[in-house]
Parts: structure tokens; C-alpha cells; sequence
């Protein structure tokens, strides 16, 4: 590795000569809760998650990133990315492979294997030393198992007085599997689509955006139930809690304060799912930090709770839509200590209240003895190089 | 207790002699860049990557420092009242988003001149007593 930053990472030599880069990021994680009636995730990316046992799985993660500029306006980059995933594997994929043109300096023109950025942050979730917290806000990020598109997005910035505005579409075919009980859902190619627009200045970011996903596929209801219940999947039931051909709209807001050693944000979102099978949610959270030497102290609250939408057709479908039932708070405090140059380490506590009925942002639920409450240890090592 | 005493005495002392221990910063652009001031919010957009423009149009080449050159900690920290670890935070982020890649880090003060001096939209940092008739200085970092 530090071979091949010393091999790659030479300067620019000059402005019109072409130039080769690598860089990487990386996390070593370590966390554990003090409860095994459910399994702790990260995100719903994740097919098993974190119990009372220390596990590395979570947040670890290894990241490698070329950038080759070709000429002042085209770029090509590549990011592979190793982390726990769908599969249950760490088998290393593309994260994203783009071609970048940039026409004027305040447009960029992208197309290829791209990050979305539904929500704010979103496309930064596994660069660790990239944020103050072991990692994004369940309650917010949970629900986000999205990483990547086919496609293409355009981003113009505009200077506004001493400010910028900033505004960005996107549109491709969403990429990967999201884990169902043994199962699969395939979102593969899944048009999706979205925006934002941001004005930013001195210290203030405020930001708006939208985005939806039309899937393709149902959810893979029929061979779980058969395989965990013994029970053969109505038609009835089947069309009820149909996600195909139908759209979930994601609506979110933030703001960040970051000045001087004071860090604050504010993030909420409104999902409205297309499908009967899922619930619609409401999300938030606040973080604020403050940086002492090189120690930086947070807290942070969160928030997320979800919402039937149809009374459910048969006893079956109403477990189903149960399974995606969230209404908890998590009220999260911890510490990031920069102990070198490109190095952080933090310790984080999570405090999650919620009910018993809140069992979508886990995995492997107990459902006799799960309540609601939990408490989350975590530990992460974050570097860039 | 004394030793503490003593060290606070030397800040303070530190704060009002300034001259030698901080070099009063500035920014300095190309002589031909057209440029004749910013204010405090236009460096930061600059220097952040928010806006890669002049407002005459012209695209802004901004140069950092090395992460172990005094005079980078002393930019952002006068400039933003950041560390440099915030400071790489922020560029781990642009980076491994794909969104843009950091200005390029010289070694000295004597590069940045030559680099700002070589490109119509080239801006930097340097001490005051350093910028000369090669760059214009367009903003004056007061702690």
C-alpha cells in the first residue's frame, strides 16, 4: 500500500501532461451491543449484523481509488471497494467507474458506475475519516441500501453573492441485491432518478433534494415464507405486496454549521413508498461536535418512525408489512481523536429506545424477546492514504 | 503551575510581537489574472473547491502546501479556524466521492510564486514579505 502511494502519488507535473493518482481509505471496526434478539446492521446492505459478541464485519472496509486526468477537462476514475455485503462475503467490487468531462470549471458531466447521492453524505458512507461519527446515523442511513447507478448525472455550480449554488440530477439503473431473510431482492436495474439543489456559504450548507426508484422486481416474499413458515404465498397476498413496477419517493433536507472547531448538522427525509409492502418513514437526526486539540467530542440524536399505509389484506400480508414497521430513537455520543496525519480513531455509544414493533432496521429478529432497546459499543481505526 | 504561567506569558507576548513567530499570511494571484481583491468567503470557496471560477470568469488554479509546511496549518487555521485534519476530512471526502481532487501540494513557498506566476489563474498563500511583482496580493489573512 505505501508502495503504491509512493509509486502513484506524484504531483501534477504540469497542467496540460497528463496525471495518474491513487489513494485509498480505509476502516477497521469493532463493535458489539448488548443483546442477540436482533442483529445490528449498518445498513439493510448487510445480510447479518453485529449481537453481543465483538465483530470486525460491520465497518470495516477497504477502499482503493484511481484517478487518471487525461486532459484538464476529461477524468477517468475507478473505486474498488472490499466490505461486508449482501453476500455475506467481502469479495471486492467496483464501487464506481466514471468518465468526468468538464466542459467549463463550474460543469461536470459524468457517466458510468456512479455514487448517488440520495441524501446528503450519502455517496461518503464508508470513507470513515471522512466524518466525525463510527458511521452515518442508523435511523437516517438504514434504509439507504443504494449505492450505485448506471448512468449519468450533470452538476452545475453558480456563484451566489458569497455564496454558491449548487444543483445536480442524476438518472441510471440502480445496481445490487438487497438481503431478505435468505433471500434476495434483486434491484438490479431499477431506473432511478434524482436531484438537489444546495446553497452554500461561509459556514452554512442547506440542501434539498429528491429522488425515486422504480423496481423491477417483487420482493422475494414467496420462497422466505415457504422456507421459515410453511406457507405457500397467496395470490392475493402476492398482489397486495407487490413492489414491481411500483415507485418509492425519498424527499430530504439538510443543513451543516461547520465553523471553526464547531461542527453542527441537521438531516431530515420523508420516504413515500410505492408498494403496500413497505411502510413509509420519517427520519432526522442532530449532530453536533466540537474539537478540542485533537480531540473531538459529539452527540448526536436521532430519530425515525414509520407509518401503515393500506389495512393489510390477510393476516399474512399484515406480518409482512409488520417486518417493516420502524419507530425508534437513538440518542449517540462518542469521540474522535485524530492521533496522526490521515489517522482517527473514535468510540462511539449508541443508545437505541424504541418499541418492540421496530424491527426493520435489524436482522435475524427474535421476536418474543426483542424490546426495543438496545446498546450499541462500537470502535473504529480510520485512515485515508 | 509556574511553568504553565510562564507559557501563557509567552503567548501573549507571542500575540503582541507577532512579526517573527507568524508571519502575517496573504493570497496572491497572477499579476495578469485581472484580480484585484476577494473577499474572505471568495478565498474559502476557492481554496475548498466550491467555486473554481474568478468572478471575471477566469478559472481558478489554486495551490496548497505540504502537510508538514508550517504555513499550511497557519492558512486554515487563520482562514477557517480549522486543523489540517479537518482539512484532509474535507478532501478525503471530495475525492473519494469522485467529485474533485485537491489542489496540488508544494514543498515551499518559492513554488507556490513560480506556480501562481506560470498560470493566469493561479492563487496561493504565501508570507507578505515574500509576494512580489511576479503575483498580486488579492487578500490579507488577519488572525
Amino acid at each position: 500500500m505505501l508502495f503504491a502511494s509512493l509509486l502513484f502519488n506524484l504531483p501534477a507535473q504540469a497542467d496540460s501532461g497528463q496525471t495518474f493518482t491513487v489513494n485509498g481509505f480505509g476502516t477497521l471496526g469493532a463493535v458489539r451491543t448488548d443483546t442477540d434478539h436482533v442483529e445490528f446492521v449498518r445498513d439493510l446492505s448487510q445480510a447479518r449484523g453485529a449481537t453481543d459478541e465483538w465483530t470486525a464485519k460491520t465497518d470495516s472496509v477497504l477502499g482503493l481509488q484511481a484517478n487518471w486526468r487525461i486532459t484538464p477537462q476529461w477524468q477517468v476514475v475507478a473505486q474498488g471497494v472490499s466490505r461486508y455485503r449482501y453476500d455475506r462475503s467481502f469479495r471486492p467490487e467496483v464501487a464506481w467507474a466514471f468518465v468526468k468531462y468538464e466542459p467549463t470549471p463550474n460543469l461536470s458531466l459524468r457517466a458510468g458506475r456512479l455514487g448517488t447521492e440520495f441524501f446528503m453524505l450519502a455517496d461518503s458512507r464508508w470513507v470513515g475519516y471522512s466524518f466525525l461519527t463510527v458511521r452515518p446515523p442508523g435511523d437516517y442511513f438504514w434504509y439507504l441500501p443504494f449505492y450505485s447507478i448506471h448512468g449519468a448525472d450533470a452538476a452545475l455550480t453558480l456563484p451566489a453573492g458569497e455564496g454558491v449554488v449548487r444543483g445536480k440530477l442524476f438518472y441510471g439503473l440502480s445496481r445490487g441485491d438487497i438481503p431478505l431473510s435468505d433471500e434476495l431482492w434483486n434491484i438490479k436495474g431499477s431506473p432511478m432518478l434524482g436531484g438537489y439543489l444546495e446553497y452554500q456559504s461561509g459556514p452554512w450548507q442547506v440542501r434539498g433534494s429528491y429522488a425515486n426508484i422504480r423496481f423491477e422486481h417483487d420482493l422475494p416474499l414467496a420462497p422466505v415464507l415457504l422456507k421459515e413458515y410453511g406457507i405457500v404465498f397467496s395470490q392475493a397476498d402476492a398482489r397486495f405486496l407487490e413492489t414491481r413496477n411500483t415507485r418509492t419517493h425519498y424527499y430530504s433536507f439538510g443543513v451543516v454549521y461547520d465553523k471553526g472547531p464547531l461542527q453542527a448538522q441537521l438531516m431530515l427525509n420523508h420516504i413515500d413508498q410505492g408498494t403496500r409492502a413497505l411502510e413509509d418513514s420519517d427520519a432526522g437526526y442532530l449532530l453536533l461536535g466540537y474539537r478540542l486539540g485533537e480531540w473531538t467530542p459529539y452527540l448526536g440524536y436521532s430519530r425515525v418512525r414509520s407509518k401503515k399505509q393500506a389495512p393489510p389484506a390477510s393476516p399474512i400480508a399484515a406480518r409482512i408489512v409488520a417486518d417493516s414497521h420502524s419507530d425508534q430513537k437513538t440518542v449517540f455520543a462518542g469521540v474522535r481523536w485524530d492521533l496522526a496525519r490521515n489517522v482517527a480513531l473514535k468510540a462511539q455509544w449508541d443508545g437505541i429506545r424504541g418499541d418492540s414493533s421496530s424491527l426493520f432496521p435489524y436482522r435475524q429478529d427474535d421476536l418474543n424477546r426483542w424490546d426495543g432497546r438496545m446498546d450499541v459499543f462500537s470502535m473504529s481505526l480510520d485512515f485515508v492514504f | 503551575m509556574i511553568r504553565r504561567f510562564l507559557k501563557l506569558l509567552m503567548l501573549c507576548l507571542g500575540c503582541l510581537g507577532s512579526g517573527a513567530v507568524m508571519a502575517e499570511l496573504v493570497v496572491v494571484v497572477n499579476a495578469r489574472s485581472g484580480v484585484a481583491a476577494m473577499t474572505r468567503n471568495e478565498v474559502i470557496n476557492v481554496f475548498f473547491g466550491r467555486n473554481r471560477q474568478f468572478f471575471n470568469g477566469l478559472e481558478a488554479m489554486p495551490v496548497d502546501l505540504e502537510d508538514s509546511h508550517p504555513k499550511r496549518l497557519q492558512f486554515y487555521k487563520t482562514l477557517v479556524g480549522k486543523d489540517l485534519s479537518e482539512i484532509n476530512a474535507y478532501w478525503s471526502r471530495q475525492i473519494f466521492t469522485g467529485r474533485m481532487q485537491a489542489p496540488p501540494r508544494l514543498e515551499s513557498t518559492e513554488e507556490v510564486l513560480k506556480w501562481v506566476a506560470a498560470r493566469p489563474g493561479g492563487i496561493g498563500f504565501v508570507e507578505l514579505s515574500r509576494a512580489d511583482a511576479r503575483v498580486r496580493v488579492v487578500y490579507e489573512l488577519k488572525p
